[in-house]
């Protein structure tokens, strides 16, 4: 699973209010598609936990379910308070996870 | 001869027709049953709200195109009026297309230090249908939003 935060826009300040965009490359298969040369049904794989920690505090849990797209972006806002570090843990129904973490850093 | 020939087939495809769609109900029900995740909008708002009821407000914005040519990618967008105080804020967005197999998309739980209730992603929509988001506040009460959307190519299999 590829995964990537874009924090929008590129400068803020502390106190501001930024969008956090996480990005993942997963097939999110619903478990109702057939394949197209077997004729059997693709089993259901797709991410059912996002977690967002601001400096190891919870900002934004997530439970998700297969109705997302393929390769979902999941955005949410962030009141900047400090300089700090984003961590994202998303994990899948098959028990593949996946830690990303995007810098914090408020000018001026 | 050739007609009476005609007429035989003709009478054997006629029964074979009035058996298929017993047929077919039978593996519809068959899948429903063995779905994974298979949940009606009643029991995945009950299981959430646990009874309490939701009321449709105009705090609660949900924007979604009117018609999606792609059902597989349809966007989505939720915002929430509030002033996401430590004390007064927006617990949890939910989102459900209301005739998915499974209708429940994204449970999403905020804090204050969101700053603002927002989000957005991208679901899969089935046919044309509501889109259904619901905002679970600090002080209990459950708000809610409602958009139809038109769906030409359904994204779900």
């Amino acid at each position: 699973m590829k995964t990537l935060i874009k924090v929008k826009p590129k400068d803020y300040k502390v106190g501001d209010t930024v969008k956090i965009d996480f990005m993942a490359m997963h097939p999110m298969e619903s478990g109702m598609r057939k394949d197209k040369d077997t004729g059997k049904i693709v089993p259901a794989h797709y991410i059912n936990e996002v977690n967002f920690l601001f400096n190891d505090k919870v900002l934004t849990k997530m439970v998700t379910w297969e109705s997302l797209s393929v390769n979902p972006v999941l955005s949410i806002s962030m009141k900047v308070s400090a300089a700090g570090t984003l961590k994202v843990l998303a994990k899948d129904n098959k028990g593949e996870s996946v830690e990303t973490s995007a810098a914090i850093t408020p000018k001026g | 001869m050739e007609r009476r020939s005609f007429l035989k087939g003709f009478g054997a495809v006629s029964a074979c027709a009035a058996l298929v769609p017993s047929i077919v109900s039978a593996a519809d029900e068959a899948k429903k049953v063995s779905g994974p995740n298979e949940m009606s909008v009643e029991s995945a708002l009950a299981a959430i709200t646990g009874g309490k009821s939701v009321t449709p407000s105009s705090k609660v914005s949900l924007s979604a195109p009117e018609i999606a040519e792609n059902g597989a990618v349809v966007p989505v967008k939720v915002s929430v009026e509030s002033p996401m105080s430590a004390n007064d804020y927006v617990k949890a967005i939910h989102i459900f297309a209301t005739k998915n197999n499974n209708v429940r998309c994204a449970n999403v739980y905020l804090t204050p230090a969101n700053g603002e209730a927002t989000f957005a992603t991208r679901i899969k929509l089935g046919t044309t249908q509501d889109v259904l988001a619901v905002a679970e506040m600090s002080n209990g009460t459950f708000l809610s939003a409602k958009q139809n959307v038109k769906v030409t190519i359904g994204g779900c299999g």
